[in-house]
């Protein structure tokens, strides 16, 4: 839905919300991947040397009237010499759609922002490029390891002091109530954000919390 | 007993036909030969894929050019999970620093060991470094690179032929052709 649509002022959207530490190939330990396909294409970049942080900014892409952020978007990598976010998609064909309206909101929202998406037959040609079809097979239309969608409020919750509420059963967007508005929480810069590894340890304490997809908000 | 592999027969199309291919390189060979006029250029080839193009593209050219070669390791092959790095496998054989060098690739498409070369030939001071490439797929590019000459933009296929290979195979064709999907899907 638009700021049109909704009938809301103009917002001058905050760029987007960094949530993590780089990670470096010779970073210890890494990142905890979300997807196989995601940990596969880490390791080819690591192997043309290729600098990548995994899932490093928040980009909200849906705010309500208030200017608290409804929807967001985490793209998968940045590599930061080529100034590229690549966002991989092996997933099943529903999430495929709901990720492919995300990335056109975040390109009307941030035209700037360059950003590849990878398909499953994207990462089906670079397997098979590489010999290895057999594990994009393997992984292509799997939900993930972990979990296919990481709600933006479970990523704030720790260092911004957001809170989740949404009601039960309902599939979508959740009304995310922040304590500071986010745009406040941007300009300051001033919040210690969160290290990697405490962003890590952050999600499995909460993970138990979220568990119930009503109240989550995918994040990619 | 192993089923011999009919080469022509697992292309399901020519994607560049071989007289389209002869054209183009003589074309390029003209561009390239009028931009370093006067000056001496030196070739730096890629191996395996980009050896056919190469042989062809040199002869193409009437500037006097030195030819190098190298080879770097592709991942997914069988050094990749002992260093986990891309590693030149084979190393230009003379010095580059001050020369003119045209990388020459059989086919650009994520960019990434391109990238990787880019960076590496920067590092020997050549005085200039072009990129020439017979075929483009920019539909897979992950590193923008500026292609300086360019034979043929595809389509997102996967082809074979004219040096490209699948599994070793196919490099002998002389045209570049879309493989079959059922050759690589059933692994033979």
């Amino acid at each position: 839905m638009s700021e049109a649509e909704t009938g809301a002022a103009p917002i001058d959207h905050p760029p987007a919300v960094p949530v993590a530490a780089a990670s470096q190939p010779d970073a210890q330990p890494g990142p905890a991947f979300a997807h196989a396909s995601e940990a596969e294409l880490s390791r080819i970049l690591d192997f043309y040397d290729v600098r990548w942080d995994y899932e490093p900014h928040i980009f909200p892409i849906l705010w309500n009237t208030d200017g608290d952020v409804l929807e967001s978007f985490a793209p998968d990598f940045y590599l930061p010499d080529l100034d590229l976010y690549v966002e991989m998609t092996t997933l099943r064909q529903k999430l495929v759609r709901k990720k492919n309206r995300k990335l056109r909101r975040l390109r009307e929202l941030y035209p700037d922002v360059r950003i590849k998406l990878f398909y499953a037959r994207d990462f089906r040609a670079l397997m098979l490029k590489y010999g290895r079809l057999a594990l994009a097979d393997e992984l292509t239309g799997t939900s993930g390891q972990v979990t296919p969608e990481r709600p933006y409020a479970e990523l704030l919750a720790g260092p911004f002091g957001v809170t989740v509420a949404g009601p039960a059963g309902i599939e979508g967007p959740v009304l995310v109530e922040a304590g500071p508005p986010i745009a406040a929480v941007v300009s300051a810069a001033g919040p210690a954000l969160p290290d990697r590894r405490s962003t890590r340890s952050h999600r499995r304490r909460r993970r138990s919390r979220l568990t119930q997809p009503a109240i989550q908000s995918e994040a990619n | 007993m192993k089923t011999p592999i009919d080469l022509h027969a697992d292309v399901a199309e020519v994607l560049v036909t071989e007289a389209a291919i002869q054209a183009k390189v003589l074309e390029l060979g003209r561009q390239i030969s009028d931009d370093y006029r006067g000056r001496d250029l030196t070739l730096v080839s890629v191996l395996k894929g980009s050896l056919p193009f190469m042989a062809d593209l040199m002869r193409a050219i009437d500037v006097p050019v030195r030819i190098d070669l190298m080879e770097v390791s592709s991942y997914g092959g069988a050094t990749t999970e002992s260093s986990g790095l891309v590693r030149i496998l084979k190393d230009l054989s003379a010095s580059i620093a001050g020369e003119d060098v045209l990388l020459v690739e059989d086919i650009i498409d994520t960019g990434l060991t391109l990238n990787y070369l880019l960076r590496y030939l920067r590092g020997k001071n050549p005085a200039s470094l072009r990129i020439c490439t017979l075929l483009d797929k920019p539909a897979r590019r992950l590193v923008e690179i500026p292609v300086d000459y360019t034979g043929f933009t595809i389509e997102d296929r996967f082809v074979v032929g004219y040096g490209l290979d699948y599994g070793e195979l196919y490099r002998n064709l002389r045209f570049v052709g879309v493989l079959r999907p059922e050759v690589y899907s059933t692994g033979s």
